[in-house]
C-alpha cells in the first residue's frame, strides 16, 4: 500500500490553466473523494495522478517516489472508467485477465487470481460471458474486478457510478466501500455526486475553479464548510444562504434579528452571509432559537420528511420537517426555529467561514 | 439566497429522452386509423419529406438496374436488333452452351479469379494496414498531408493513372527501367509481357484506391471508445499490443463487412484500367470476364451471348456475396443483412 502526495500540481492546456496548484497528502489504505461541479478539475487531477495527462508544474509522489515522468505503467496503479471500458470483443475472464497478460503473468496465476476476484465480486458465473451480455451493475463489477487482480497500490475511481440508476447506485457505492474496507487499498475517487463522496469518503476533497475549496471528513465539511461555495455543494437541499448584517447581539436579516449566541468582538456592522442548514430548523421553539417568519409556498412530502419551500426576508428558503406519517400540520406553518450554535456565518465579499473570534 | 444551485440536479439529457418518449407516444394515441391503407395515408401525410428526399435513389435505381433487367431475356434468345428484344426467338441455353465450350471465355473466367483473388489478398489489407498506420501518427501536420497525398490517386481519371503507369514502365525512359538500368539489370517491356501484367495491375489498383479506401477504417477507428486505450495504458499495454488487442478487434465488424461488400464485386475486375493497360500480347493473362464481354458485345456485336456472359457473371457474384455474408454471420455475428 501507499500514499499519494500532491504538491503544487498545475495543469495547462495551451495558455489555459485549468487546475491551479493542487496541495494533497492522501495517506496510505484512506479513501479520499474529489468532488466538484463539472470543469473543476477533479478528473484532471485523477488523469494526472494515473499518468493519463502530464504534470505543467509541480509533484507527484506514489509510495514516496515522484512520478512525473514515469509511465502509467510503471506507476503500479489502476483506474476505473465512468463508462467501465471494457473490451467489448473479450469475455469477463479476458476483460479481467487482460492487464495480467499485458505484465505476462503465468497461466495457472492468472486463472487463480480471477477466480478468486470474480468470487468476491460475484462475477463467477458471468466469466464466460461478454460484457454487452451484462447488467449496468455486472459491467461496473468487471471494471473494478479488472483494477482489483492487478493488486494495484493506488485505485483511481473516475465517476465509477455516474452510468448507473440510482437504486443500482446505492447498492455498488455500498459494495465500493465493503471492498475498500476488506482490501484496504489507497484510493482516489471523483465524483460530482456529493452523496457519494458523504458516503464513501475517509475525507472529501471539494474542488471548484482548478483549485481546492475545502479538505476534511465528510462531517467536518458538512458542520464547518470552509466557505458559501462548499455550504451549497455539500448537503441536499444545500445550505440555505442570506445576505445579513451583524448587530451586536446577532445578525440582522431583512426584519429580523437572528440570535448568534456568540460573542460578536467588535463585527458589529460588518455586512456577512449566514447560512442555515435545512435540516436543522424545528417548527417549535426551543433553547436558544430564534424565529423565522417565513412565506410558506410549498410543500413537497418525501415521506418521513418534506420539504418547505418558502420565503425569508426576500429570499428563497427550504427547510426540512419531519412529517410523522402527515403534511397537513405542516401547510400553514409560518415560522421555523433556528437553534443558534448552528448557523453559519460567512463574509460576505470572499464568502469565507467566520469565526468572530477577534 | 447564494448558490443555491451548485449541487447536483436533474440530468438533463435523461430529461430530453424521457419528453421524447412521451412525445412520440402522444404522437401514437393522436390517431388510430382503422385499416393498413389509413394507417399508410396518416403516415405519407405525416412523413412525405422524407419520401420525396429517398425518391431520386429510387428513380435511379429503376431507371438504372432494374429498367435494364428486362434486356437480360436476350441471354437466352438469338437477338436481332432489328427483331427487338421482345420479337427474338427463344434459344434456350444455347449461348450458354457456347460460352462454355469457349476457350477464350474460360480463359477470361479464370483470369478474373486470379485477379480478383490477387487483389483481395494484397488489395484488401492494404488500405487496413494504411489506416492502422494513419492512427499511429501524432504529429497531426504530418498525419493530413499524408492522408492527402494517398487520398490524391483515386480522384485521378483512369485514363491518366494508366497513362502514368505506361510511362513508368516504358523500356525507355520508363523510371522503372531507369532504375533497373541502375543495377546493370536490361530494359524490360512490361506491359507486353504476360508475366507481368497481372502484378502491375494489382499495384495499380493499391496505389489508387488504398489510400481512399482507408478512410473507411479510419472512421471505424475514430469510433472506438478512447477510454479502452486510456484503461489499456494504466494496465501497461505498449502501442503495437494495443493495436491488436484493441484496434483490430474493434474494427473487425467493419473489416468483414467491407469484406463482403469486396466479395460481391469479385467478378467486377476494374473494366477500363484492364482496357488500358492491356493488349493482344497480354491477353493471356490480362483479359478478364468483362473485356471479353465488350469485345464479343460491342466490337463484335454479339449482343446476346455478351449477355449471357454477363448474367453468368452476376450469377457468380450473387452466390459469392450469399456465401460470404452467411458465414461471416455464422462465425462473427456481423452480416450485411
Amino acid at each position: 500500500m501507499a500514499g499519494v502526495n500532491l504538491s503544487g500540481i498545475i495543469k495547462r492546456y495551451g495558455a489555459a490553466q485549468v487546475v491551479h496548484g493542487i496541495d494533497l497528502n492522501v495517506a496510505e489504505k484512506e479513501f479520499v473523494v474529489l468532488v466538484g461541479p463539472s470543469g473543476c478539475g477533479k478528473s484532471t487531477t485523477l488523469r494526472m495522478i494515473a499518468g493519463l495527462e502530464e504534470i505543467s508544474e509541480g509533484d507527484l509522489e506514489i509510495d514516496g517516489r515522484r512520478m512525473n515522468r514515469v509511465a502509467p505503467k510503471d506507476r503500479d496503479v489502476a483506474m476505473v472508467f465512468q463508462n467501465y471500458a471494457l473490451y467489448p470483443h473479450l469475455n469477463v475472464a479476458d476483460n479481467m485477465a487482460f492487464g495480467l497478460r499485458i505484465r505476462r503473468m503465468p497461466k495457472d496465476e492468472i486463472a487463480t487470481t480471477i477466480a478468486e476476484t470474480a468470487e468476491i465480486l460475484g462475477l463467477t458465473e458471468y466469466l464466460q460471458r461478454r460484457p454487452a451480455d451484462l447488467s449496468g451493475g455486472q459491467r461496473q463489477r468487471v471494471a473494478m474486478g479488472r483494477a482489483i487482480v492487478r493488486h494495484p497500490k493506488v485505485f483511481l475511481f473516475d465517476e465509477p457510478l455516474s452510468n448507473l440508476d440510482a437504486k443500482l447506485r446505492t447498492q455498488m457505492r455500498a459494495e465500493i466501500k465493503r471492498l475498500h474496507n476488506r482490501l484496504g487499498v489507497t484510493s482516489v475517487y471523483v465524483t460530482h455526486d456529493q452523496v457519494e463522496a458523504m458516503t464513501l469518503a475517509d475525507r472529501i476533497v471539494v474542488m471548484n475553479d482548478g483549485r481546492i475549496e475545502q479538505v476534511g471528513t465528510p462531517m467536518e465539511l458538512f458542520n464547518n464548510p470552509a466557505n458559501t461555495f462548499v455550504a451549497g455543494f455539500l448537503g441536499s437541499p444545500p445550505m440555505n444562504q442570506m445576505k445579513a448584517q451583524l448587530t451586536e447581539t446577532g445578525a440582522r436579516v431583512g426584519g429580523s434579528e437572528i440570535n448568534l449566541a456568540r460573542p460578536i468582538n467588535g463585527h458589529a456592522g460588518r455586512d456577512v452571509i449566514i447560512g442555515i442548514r435545512p435540516e436543522h430548523v424545528t417548527l417549535q421553539p426551543g433553547d436558544q432559537t430564534t424565529a423565522l417568519p417565513i412565506s410558506l409556498d410549498l410543500v413537497e412530502p418525501l415521506g418521513s420528511e418534506a420539504l418547505l419551500h418558502a420565503r425569508f426576508a426576500e429570499t428563497e428558503v427550504v427547510f426540512k420537517a419531519e412529517t410523522h406519517g402527515n403534511i397537513a400540520h405542516l401547510q400553514g406553518v409560518s415560522e421555523v426555529h433556528v437553534p443558534a450554535p448552528l448557523v453559519q456565518i460567512f463574509d460576505a465579499e470572499t464568502g469565507r467561514a467566520l469565526s468572530l473570534e477577534h | 439566497m447564494v448558490d443555491r444551485n451548485t449541487g447536483i440536479g436533474g440530468n438533463p439529457v435523461e430529461e430530453v429522452v424521457i419528453e421524447a418518449g412521451e412525445a412520440l407516444r402522444d404522437r401514437a394515441k393522436s390517431y388510430t386509423p382503422d385499416t393498413n391503407w389509413a394507417r399508410m395515408v396518416d403516415h405519407f401525410k405525416r412523413e412525405w419529406q422524407l419520401y420525396v428526399m429517398l425518391a431520386p435513389t429510387i428513380i435511379w435505381f429503376i431507371v438504372f438496374l432494374y429498367k435494364p433487367m428486362y434486356g437480360l431475356q436476350i441471354a437466352f434468345k438469338d437477338y436481332s436488333i432489328f427483331r427487338g428484344v421482345a420479337n427474338s426467338p427463344w434459344v434456350g441455353l444455347e449461348h450458354f452452351q457456347v460460352l462454355f465450350s469457349n476457350e477464350q471465355f474460360i480463359r477470361a473466367v479464370w483470369n478474373t479469379i486470379k485477379i480478383s483473388a490477387l487483389n483481395l489478398l494484397f488489395g484488401f489489407p492494404a488500405p487496413i494496414i494504411l489506416a492502422l498506420m494513419f492512427n499511429e501518427i501524432l504529429h497531426a501536420t504530418y498525419k493530413k498531408t499524408a492522408q492527402t497525398i494517398v487520398y490524391l490517386p483515386h480522384f485521378i481519371s483512369s485514363v491518366i493513372i494508366a497513362g502514368i503507369v505506361i510511362t513508368a514502365f516504358a523500356p525507355t525512359g520508363g523510371i522503372v527501367n531507369i532504375i533497373l538500368g541502375w543495377f546493370g539489370m536490361d530494359s524490360i517491356y512490361f506491359l507486353t509481357r504476360p508475366e507481368w501484367f497481372r502484378p502491375i495491375f494489382v499495384g495499380t489498383g493499391i496505389w489508387q484506391e488504398a489510400g481512399f479506401g482507408s478512410i473507411v477504417f479510419l472512421a471505424a477507428i475514430a469510433g472506438v471508445n478512447p477510454s479502452l486505450y486510456e484503461s489499456a495504458v494504466v494496465d501497461g499495454a505498449n502501442r503495437w499490443q494495443m493495436m491488436w488487442k484493441i484496434t483490430i478487434p474493434s474494427i473487425l465488424p467493419t473489416i468483414l463487412i467491407m469484406l463482403i461488400i469486396r466479395i460481391g464485386n469479385i467478378m467486377e475486375v476494374s473494366f477500363e484500367l484492364v482496357i488500358l493497360l492491356y493488349q493482344p500480347a497480354t491477353y493471356e493473362t490480362a483479359d478478364v470476364v468483362n473485356t471479353w464481354i465488350y469485345r464479343q458485345g460491342l466490337q463484335s456485336g454479339q449482343y446476346d451471348l455478351a449477355a449471357a456472359a454477363g448474367l453468368f457473371n452476376a450469377l457468380v457474384a450473387f452466390v459469392l456475396v450469399m456465401t460470404a455474408n452467411s458465414l461471416s454471420r455464422r462465425f462473427s455475428q456481423t452480416s450485411l443483412w
